[in-house]
């Protein structure tokens, strides 16, 4: 098959999930509501504990309020829910037969891989685009090439999420077990993330295991989801409690080991 | 007749702008009741220290530019300004010790610095002044080591542990003092080899300029910084107020008619050696 036909047949895969995410209003409506209540109800309702009362009171040491905070982190949250829950689209091509009518194409799986978890990847970044329409309201100012950079980084971030939702979905086999299973996973992963709550920089370790018990500083630190919030708010709002490297790195290597795993999963069903 | 079938990308483009529409509306909702509170009082408060020449000299005529520029920002916003003068402010290395509250203050000005340190507390709106630390002795240097320096820390969040620390590397014994007037004796009497403080609290001191000389620190643990009035963090609609406040002053000329009168320039921190 010549490489113009494999790009198109990847195209139609991608258009397909596309075409099924943003024509549906209602999972559109769904995914943005999420942002609105963390941002707006959560993060405003949290607001005057974490807001200044005594000028050198020690409660929130770091240099954005709580709003800009928690933003980036709302977006990783939209992504990691967007990406992971696009799997259930997995279960039910392969409920409803449509599945083995693409793999009986003569499209290599890895390529009808690709292309799944390629629009997985783009609706989720756009349910993670869309909540920098919310910038103004957490008070982050934005210049394009931020936008663009963070639009960049939401994109592979998804892209590993997603082909993590493909290694789930192979293992899961309803629609009913699915959204349990991937509950259980997305919110301890993002609450132990550092997402709500600071690990200050300011401090040392030995420090910060007097403000958090130990176990909760250990389970931040070996969670990926902790570097992939600290990569957005570098570059959303410039502060990074850990060296920005890793951020990029991990966000990297989930792309690259998930789908590779995934792509092991997919060839082998 | 034939109907034209709709865009392949029209729904979804139709469904993505309503989503985007929603997502606009609700980012104009107010985050906080800081700026009604104050709307609702009809009050604005500034805290100041007792006395920072040139952004607060505590003469009614020219009552300093954070002071002018806090009431120009109060007019704006259809408030009244209240100047509260709290001596406490700057007379401690730890802030905690100024007990600057809300209850007391919406906006801090009169030597806030606009570093991490001060948003960590506060959110800061720059008003084109800088200042940075600056050292004075009669030699217009530093002592050799083992001498004592009086040290001054202001009111403006700068990074007074770095400096703390930076006094030990040296070797210098460090010896707070409680105001500019103690500076000044502990200069004037030899009690202290050098002082260290604060750029514009160096510059409303009593002394002869044939007699001191005032130079930069150098080093990149002192760095200048803009100088900004302090909102509660967390206080965000009173923020973007006092902002756009702050910008449209600029825009019509005000700020800079207040600069030229207070010698308050955006290039005060290129005058370092």
């Amino acid at each position: 098959m010549s490489p113009i036909i494999l790009l198109r047949g990847i195209y139609a895969i991608w258009l397909r999930e596309i075409t099924r995410a943003t024509r549906d209003r209602a999972q559109l409506i769904g995914g943005v509501s999420r942002p609105l209540i963390w941002l707006l109800i959560l993060g405003v309702g949290l607001n005057p504990y974490f807001r200044g009362e005594v000028y050198g009171e020690v409660r929130f040491v770091i240099p954005y309020t709580y709003l800009q905070f928690l933003f980036p982190a709302v977006i990783v949250l939209n992504i990691m829910y967007t990406s992971i829950q696009f799997a259930v689209s997995v279960i039910w091509d392969r409920e409803f037969g449509f599945l083995r009518e693409v793999l009986v194409s003569p499209m290599p799986r890895p390529l009808i891989l690709l292309g799944k978890v390629l629009g997985g990847s783009t609706i989720a970044m756009i349910h993670g685009g869309l909540v920098l329409i919310l910038a103004r309201f957490a008070d982050v100012t934005l210049t394009l090439g931020q936008m663009f950079v963070a639009l960049g980084l939401m994109f592979v971030l998804a892209f590993g999420l997603t082909s993590f939702g493909v290694l789930l979905a192979a293992r899961v086999r309803s629609f009913e077990g699915f959204g349990v299973f991937s509950n259980t996973i997305i919110l301890p992963l993002y609450f132990a993330s550092s997402s709500v709550f600071p690990l200050d920089p300011a401090l040392t370790r030995t420090q910060m295991v007097t403000a958090y018990p130990e176990w909760l500083v250990f389970l931040v630190q070996i969670n990926p989801i902790t570097y992939a919030v600290d990569a957005l708010r570098g570059v959303l709002i410039g502060f990074n409690q850990f060296p920005p490297t890793y951020g990029w790195a991990v966000i990297a290597a989930m792309a690259v080991v998930f789908f590779l795993v995934a792509l092991i999963d997919f060839s082998r069903s | 007749m034939s109907k034209r079938a709709p865009h392949r990308w029209r729904p979804a483009a139709i469904n993505l702008m309503i989503v985007a529409a929603l997502m606009s509306v609700l980012s104009f909702l107010p985050p906080d009741t800081s700026l009604s509170d104050r709307q609702r009082s009809g009050v604005l408060k500034l805290c100041v220290p007792q006395s920072f020449p040139p952004l607060v000299t505590g003469d009614p005529n020219a009552p300093g530019y954070d002071v002018e520029l806090a009431g120009a920002v109060a007019e704006a916003l259809g408030l009244r300004l209240t100047v509260n003068v709290l001596p406490s402010i700057g007379r401690d290395y730890n802030p905690r010790n100024w007990s600057l509250t809300r209850a007391q203050c919406d906006v801090v000005g009169g030597g806030v610095a606009d570093t991490p340190q001060t948003r960590s507390f506060m959110q800061t709106i720059p008003t084109q002044a800088r200042t940075g630390w600056v050292g004075i002795s009669r030699t217009g240097a530093l002592p050799p080591e083992g001498q004592t320096i009086a040290v001054l820390p202001g009111t403006s969040g700068m990074d007074r542990l770095a400096l703390s620390g930076w006094l030990r590397q040296q070797r210098l014994r460090a010896q707070a003092v409680r105001g500019p007037a103690e500076l000044n004796q502990a200069l004037q009497s030899g009690a202290a080899a050098a002082a260290i403080t604060e750029r514009f609290v160096a510059a409303g001191l009593d002394l002869d300029p044939s007699a001191f000389q005032m130079f930069w620190l150098e080093g990149d643990t002192f760095a200048s910084f803009p100088m900004a009035l302090g909102v509660w963090k967390g206080d965000q609609t009173l923020s973007r107020a006092v902002g756009a406040a702050l910008a449209e002053l600029e825009s019509s000329g005000a700020l800079e008619h207040m600069r030229e009168r207070y010698g308050v320039g955006s290039d005060l921190g290129a005058n370092r050696s």
